[in-house]
């Protein structure tokens, strides 16, 4: 790999911003993106397969009398930035006019953040890579021979992205990751389990394989043993995992201020109000050191931030981009997301923090007299996005009595409402980890209705 | 202004493939792979595609963008391992490069290899394949795409004063796809597809709901055709005003009646995925149950790549193999599996054509096309008097498989059935099981037929459709809070 050269992005952005704006645009902004990224394969408990994607490209956002307008190309050519600036007006030009549309954010006061760049990553070679994955395929397989790893992979990518406005925004940012991760099952005769998982993610070259592929296989393992458990209103606790995943999912459209200014948030109207229970504090942190999505800026320029969303269950403020905060006359949060040079920027959660308690896990799973340990959900992208309503499998999950575990259980459903579960949290856990935006330790709640077989 | 954009397009076509360089270098890169690096196979997947994005809420158009995406990807088969490498360039130098680094590491990658991989034996094609549409949507002017998409909106918001918000997302593509082989395949694909998802939500008395449609077809802008945007329109908005009235069902095990739309859903979770050989193979359920019953006689099923205009059509999958039309399931008897060229020698049998990638950033892997489950006799009635007290469930908003056999079906719009007739909505209720139970509980199958278009996420996008009839299970888990 080649470490990405933060002029000539910069100056790819300035020169198509400049024909913009010689063109006729009012406003223009340009996103460079360069990025590649090497990744080592696993399928059925071998390594078979090895890539390298180079990803590089440019997105043009111009604004033509209130009317805005997008292109992008991924040629990194002058010629083609030219001709994406043509395409952008012509987009413009067929809009119609945004009444709401303020302006461009201007230049803002940049904060450093730590451990997001690894100069090693752009340098690693494939083999080391290989020898990472062939050691975590390793530890999963000696956990047990009933264990089948059978799918996951190692990898590791660069990232820079640049941003220049004619609004005074100019600025470069370079970034590092690294990712490990393993699912599982374990088979025993006709006895399959669901799949488990395991994951690692840095940002520098620091990530656990080994640990990894043994975690995947025992908790795979521990699913072999199962029984059916009865319906009745009960307590879990959720893993990072299936917390990640029930959040994202019915949560965190309803922070957006894009959701709660178009009356699509049942949280609108309630800041300072009570809407979770006093034990819950969330943060959302970008510039969080070694966060997965930690960054200098967001994807409009905006500088990151740190933004108390819940302070003890009371709703402190929503995340805006530029444009919900001019609508509101007040500063961007700095969420601004694009998922790379194709896409217009939209709200999102940088790294979602749940502040830790002070228990250990095992603490917690000593005190729960009869419930379950969630560490999966399947389902939770087809819950309400609107309204919090969810109803998903929780598969494997595992029983909890008198303070230990005691099995697996299969195909058991939850459903209730993310409004409710927030206020009936009783329990937060000391152990945080990042999985995707969510940084968090395992969560205990009451009173969700689990549905069972018998 | 518009006219100026079309022509932009053909101009920029024209500076990549009139270089017939481009395909001269194609074929060097094929030698380079197989001559100085000994690789046993090579292709080279080349993209040129347009797209038109354009997202509007509550009739402003938030996005209107406009991309190019083109690049090539190149996988090698190398000592039994697979490399690859893919970038968004026609730069020989920069593809000669990185078909030295997929070779590289096909050949790192093949030191700790135990078993091999192998190909099944393929004819190979030299095709032009040229779609002919109506309404081709690179012909289309911007502006009239988004004049369109306002009618959509209008009907919703004007439906009723309680729905408070209105997305809409469109999308189509548009180029052309090229497959090289080092066996001699020249695959040349006109590529075409038009997407629209629309989602809505209404508000009352703090109760928020929320509906959802989505549009999809390989034909051109026809989709949109005379009062399709405003049928569309008010399909969304009558079903988010109705479940403002919904109550949570009561979780348990009931008797059901799903709908097309779920079926489609249900057979591509909880069926469609264990039999994508590559799952198959991971997960064990089905190996070796061709022929073996696993579902209702009632139960027949294909996935089928050679629709029409359905939005998991194409000629050629991304391994130069021919879309067919594949049996599944044939009277509760499992009928065959979806193969790629790897998986088709493992079982000893031809490849079906269902060897998708994304697009040139990924690799091919096993996807679905147009799954369903074929029609039988009865009429909704007859499906519906049976049941005493149970569920409707007419469509649905997401569904996951597992490899165990569990799925997971949610439900944006459903109905009580009591003593055979229809009751007042639920509220989003899920549906779940395992599938080697499940399929045998198909008790009725109903005479109408629907297919539905939909995005499939295996690590990768796919455009697919899933249908079928309705049809009644004796029993099945449904998720819900009331008590």
């Amino acid at each position: 790999m080649e470490a990405p050269n933060k002029e000539a992005m910069l100056s790819l952005a300035e020169k198509a911003v400049d024909k913009a704006l010689r063109s006729g645009a009012s406003e223009a902004e340009a996103y460079v993106y360069v990025g590649e990224g090497t990744n080592i394969g696993i399928e059925r408990g071998q390594v078979t397969k090895s890539s390298k994607v180079i990803d590089n490209g440019i997105g043009v956002r111009v604004i033509l009398d209130k009317r805005i307008g997008f292109a992008y190309t991924n040629i990194m050519e002058e010629a083609s930035a030219a001709e994406v600036v043509s395409k952008a007006l012509c987009a413009a030009k067929a809009n119609k006019p945004d009444p709401e549309w303020h302006e461009l954010p201007g230049t803002g006061a940049y904060s450093q953040v730590e451990k997001t760049y690894d100069p090693r990553i752009p340098e690693l070679k494939p083999e080391a890579l290989m020898k990472d994955a062939l050691l975590m395929l390793e530890a999963a397989i000696n956990v047990d021979k009933r264990v089948l790893p059978v799918e996951g992979g190692i990898g590791a990518a660069y990232a820079a992205t640049a941003v220049y406005n004619s609004n005074g925004v100019s600025c470069f940012d370079k970034g590092t990751v690294a990712e490990c991760s393993v699912a599982t099952i374990a088979k025993d005769g006709n006895n399959v389990t669901p799949v488990c998982f395991e994951f690692s993610g840095e940002r520098l070259y620091a990530v656990n394989p080994a640990w990894v592929g043994k975690e995947a296989a025992k908790v795979a393992l521990s699913a072999l043993q199962n029984k059916k458990v009865e319906t009745k209103n009960g307590k879990l606790i959720i893993s990072q995992f299936a917390l990640q995943e029930l959040l994202y999912y019915t949560f965190f459209n309803a922070l957006k201020a894009d959701s709660v200014q178009r009356e699509q948030s049942p949280l609108k109207g309630k800041k300072g109000e009570i809407v979770a229970s006093e034990k819950v504090t969330f943060l959302d942190h970008g510039l969080l050191e070694g966060g997965l999505r930690s960054a200098v800026f967001d994807a409009e320029g905006v500088p990151h931030q740190k933004t108390t969303i819940i302070e003890k269950g009371i709703l402190r403020d929503f995340l805006y981009d530029n444009y919900t905060a001019r609508k509101e006359n007040r500063e961007s949060t700095g969420n601004a997301s694009r998922s790379g040079y194709m896409s217009t920027p939209a709200i999102e959660v940088t790294n979602f923090c749940v502040q830790p308690g002070n228990c250990t896990p095992d603490q917690m799973i000593s005190e729960v007299d009869d419930g379950l340990l969630v560490y999966y959900l399947q389902g939770a992208h087809s819950s309400n996005p609107v309204n919090g309503d969810f109803s998903v499998v929780a598969t494997p999950a595992w029983q909890i009595r008198h303070g230990e575990i005691v099995h697996s259980t299969r195909g058991v459903m939850l459903s209730g409402n993310v409004f409710e579960l927030l206020k009936n949290i009783i329990g937060i856990a000391n152990n945080c980890r990042q999985v995707g935006q969510l940084v968090a330790p395992w969560v205990e709640v009451e009173n969700v209705r689990v549905i069972g077989h018998v | 202004m518009r006219t100026e954009l079309f022509n932009s397009y053909t101009v920029n076509s024209e500076k990549l493939w009139k270089a017939e360089n481009t395909l001269y270098a194609f074929e060097e890169l094929l030698d380079q792979a197989t001559q100085q690096f000994g690789a046993e196979y090579v292709e080279i997947r080349a993209q040129q595609l347009s797209k038109t994005t354009i997202t509007m809420k509550e009739g402003r158009a938030e996005t209107a963008k406009q991309g190019i995406e083109q690049g090539v990807a190149l996988r090698v088969l190398l000592d039994g391992a697979w490399g690859f490498a893919s970038a968004g360039s026609f730069d020989i130098q920069v593809l000669s490069r990185i078909m030295q680094d997929a070779c590289k590491m096909a050949k790192a990658t093949s030191s700790s290899l135990k078993t091999p991989i192998k190909l099944a034996h393929v004819k190979t094609y030299e095709d032009k394949v040229k779609i002919k549409t109506a309404k081709n949507p690179a012909k289309i002017p911007i502006g009239e795409k988004i004049d369109t998409l306002c009618r959509i909106n209008k009907r919703v918001l004007g439906y009723d004063k309680r729905l408070k918000s209105c997305t809409v997302e469109y999308l189509d593509v548009t180029g052309t796809s090229y497959f090289f082989s080092s066996e001699g395949a020249r695959i040349e694909q006109d590529k075409i597809a038009v997407w629209s998802k629309i989602t809505a939500s209404a508000v009352q008395n703090g109760v928020f709901t929320f509906s959802r449609e989505e549009v999809g077809s390989t034909d051109g802008f026809e989709v949109f055709d005379g009062d399709k945007p405003e049928v569309l329109g008010e399909k969304i908005a009558k079903r988010a005003v109705e479940q403002l009235e919904a109550k949570a069902p009561k979780g348990g095990l009931y008797p059901v009646v799903l709908g097309p739309n779920v079926v489609g859903v249900l057979m591509h979770e909880a069926f469609g995925h264990l039999s994508e050989a590559d799952l198959t193979l991971s997960s064990g359920l089905l190996l070796g149950a061709i022929g073996k019953k696993i579902a209702s006689n009632l139960v027949t099923c294909y996935d089928d790549g050679t629709i029409n205009g359905a939005f998991g059509s194409f000629k050629y999958d991304d391994e130069g193999v021919p879309a067919q039309k594949t049996p599944l399931i044939k009277e509760g008897v499992v009928a065959g599996l979806m193969h790629n060229r790897e998986t088709a020698m493992k079982f000893g049998v031809a490849p079906t054509g269902n060897a998708r990638a994304e697009d040139f950033h990924v690799e091919p892997i096993i996807r679905m096309r147009n799954t369903f489950m074929e029609p039988r006799d009865c009429s909704l009635e007859e499906l519906l008097e049976e049941v005493k007290q149970g569920y409707y469930f007419k469509t649905f908003i997401g569904g996951q498989a597992n490899l165990d056999g569990t799925f997971q079906v949610g439900i944006q719009e459903g109905y009580e059935i009591v003593k055979g007739k229809l009751g007042k909505p639920v509220r989003y209720a899920s549906i779940s099981g395992n599938t080697l139970e499940t399929l045998f509980k198909v008790e009725a199958v109903g005479r109408d037929f629907e297919l539905s278009p939909g995005r499939c996420g295996k690590g990768q996008t796919a455009f697919v459709c899933d249908g079928g009839p309705h049809i009644r299970v004796k029993e099945m888990l449904v998720g819900g809070s009331s008590k």
